[in-house]
């Protein structure tokens, strides 16, 4: 209870740092509210993978401070610029003209694997390492024992993940053809945000 | 097809008489605005001010005498435009003695707030009651609390019209816009007038995240003009090629070729927002389609691209209609009128139209007034004593 109720009360904080890829890449699917659902389920839990890859990391390193410092720039600069990729991918892919070899490997895969758009862009915001996520692994590490680290974990996850249930019914709009034209010009602007952060954080890291 | 009905064209305009009687309250306001105060030594504040005031009277009457808006609010908007960088320099060098910003005139907050961040500063105040712009509430030049008020002010008053009244930067691009005679890009894809809204989106996106002003430190093309952070590292170098670029291409170069004002129509993230707050404003454009002929004038010559074919059915502009008066200019059937939302349309035009001009030039004569006067008077003690104070 004590995990959910963090999670709650610093929900906004991991809803707005995945929100610049999220509320993009909904308005462009132009899906409508159940797929959305669908889709931001996958979101989570590719978010969820994430955050377990830097706990593993943390575990590994020794400490959670310690290890995090080393890798912390490394795994937002990756993530920056993975996003970046994805979003690009996700609003290019149905635009990119026939022939364009890049594309049409991106498009194969996709079609092969459609959840692996959304459970990448997850897997990569939860990468990004934002101020909840710190507050979770310091809650999580003092709750004695691995079982109650994980339980502690697994309901500051949900807390948050709260704040994330208003984002599908965007889908209720999916008929408004400027709506997908917004979300598919925002994403190129996010995407070449992220993109140039990355390498920022890549290079001077 | 509406059947062409044989009207004869209204006569444009009031009388002499009406257009006098009419300009007087505006005479004596804005006498108050810009005089300064009874007559000092120095008599070149006065004469600034005298100057902007006979300039501000005579182009006000001559919208009310001739009917037509357009060409004189297009006078003035690139006054505006034009007599802010001049002011701005001045002051801030005169404050900071360099137009460049250095880390500590940001902590020190003697960066003036501007309103194009006003979108990034939303989601950021309602969460953390914090303004994240690193400028000073009540003091210096364009303080955070005067500029919050005089934005939501003007916006309560003309909804979208501010951008063709009242924004100190929009007279750039029109001023551009009208070098040359013809336009060499004839056709803009309609889909490029929703990218204001992604660029909204995306600044108040990412400024919830970074709490900073998204906008200003990557795309403001303003910032080419006014003042931008020195140039110490590689980043700051790529965010200056970024702001003139877009400068050049969207202020400069696009407005020539296209006569359009691309960086308002196309870019600025402020419109759609004011287009927003316009859905409470009292004042739009309408389209009578029984005298409408259907020859697309007002879709040509519409600046902003906010008239469509749809628009002729429907008989309204679109929700990023400036109010500008191009097409109540062009319409050679006079079927594009000002209107007051919730009256007939084409009914008392005159009426609407003076209803609108009145608080929106008052506003003007207030705001940009004393931002011309304040140009005007630089200029003068420039020339007449060697320097701008």
């Amino acid at each position: 209870m004590q995990g959910f109720l963090l999670g709650l009360a610093n929900g906004s904080s991991c809803l707005a740092f995945c929100a610049p890829a999220l509320i993009p890449f909904f308005m462009h699917e132009g899906q409508g509210v159940r797929q959305n659902l669908v889709t931001l389920f996958k979101f989570l839990g590719g978010r969820m993978g994430g955050y377990l890859l830097i706990g593993l990391l943390a575990w590994g390193a020794g400490s959670l401070l310690s290890g995090a410092a080393g890798y912390e720039r490394l795994l937002i600069g990756i993530a920056y610029v993975g996003l970046a990729a994805l979003l690009l991918v996700a609003v290019l892919r149905k635009k990119a003209p026939a022939g364009a070899c890049a594309f049409e490997g991106a498009r194969a895969t996709l079609s092969r694997w459609p959840a692996l758009l959304p459970v990448g862009m997850g897997f990569l915001a939860g990468l990004k390492i934002c101020p909840p996520l710190l507050l979770a692994f310091t809650g999580a590490a003092s709750a004695g024992s691995l079982a109650g680290s994980l339980v502690f974990f697994l309901a500051f996850f949900l807390g948050t993940s709260v704040y994330f249930i208003p984002i599908p019914f965007l889908g209720v709009f999916r008929r408004a053809s400027a709506l997908q034209i917004v979300g598919q010009f925002a994403a190129v602007i996010v995407a070449l945000y992220y993109l140039f952060a990355g390498a920022i954080l890549l290079i001077a890291g | 097809m509406t059947a062409q009905t044989e009207t004869k064209p209204r006569k444009p305009g009031l009388g002499v008489l009406k257009s006098l009687l009419l300009l007087l309250p505006i005479m004596l306001l804005s006498f108050l605005f810009l005089a300064g105060g009874p007559p000092r030594e120095d008599p070149l504040p006065f004469i600034a001010g005298i100057v902007t005031w006979l300039a501000l009277n005579i182009l006000f009457f001559l919208m009310l005498y001739t009917g037509k808006t357009y060409r004189y609010r297009r006078v003035l908007f690139v006054a505006l435009a034009l007599t802010l960088i001049i002011t701005f320099a001045a002051s801030i060098l005169g404050t900071r003695g360099s137009l460049a910003l250095t880390d500590a005139d940001v902590l020190q907050g003697k960066t003036p707030f501007c309103f194009l961040v006003i979108p990034t500063i939303i989601i950021p105040a309602l969460f953390t009651r914090t303004i994240i712009f690193p400028g000073s509430l009540l003091t210096g030049f364009a303080p955070i609390a005067s500029m919050l008020v005089l934005w939501a002010g003007a916006t309560l008053l003309v909804g979208r019209g501010w951008c063709s009244w009242l924004c100190f930067y929009g007279g750039l691009d029109e001023g551009f816009s009208r070098i040359l005679k013809k336009p060499v890009i004839k056709s803009i894809d309609r889909r490029w007038t929703y990218l204001p809204w992604a660029v909204l989106l995306g600044v108040v996106l990412l400024s919830a995240v970074t709490l900073s002003p998204a906008y200003c430190e990557w795309l403001c093309p303003f910032k080419a003009v006014t003042e931008s952070a020195a140039i110490t590292s590689t980043l700051i170098l790529i965010q200056t090629i970024i702001f003139v670029t877009l400068f050049v291409g969207l202020v400069v170069v696009l407005p020539m070729l296209t006569k359009r004002r691309t960086q308002c129509a196309l870019f600025c993230p402020l419109g759609p927002l004011q287009s927003l707050a316009n859905k409470i404003n009292v004042f739009d454009v309408r389209i009578d389609p029984e005298k409408c002929s259907r020859c697309k004038l007002c879709i040509r010559s519409c600046p902003t691209l906010s008239l469509d074919e749809a628009s002729l059915e429907s008989g309204r502009t679109l929700m990023s209609c400036t109010k500008c008066g191009q097409c109540v200019d062009a319409c050679p059937r006079k079927a594009i009128s000002f209107h007051i939302k919730g009256t007939k349309v084409g009914i008392s035009a005159d009426a609407a139209r003076v209803l609108f001009l009145y608080p929106t030039f008052i506003f003007f004569a207030a705001f940009g007034g004393s931002i011309i006067s304040s140009a005007i008077l630089t200029v003068l003690k420039l020339v007449t004593t060697g320097s701008m104070y």
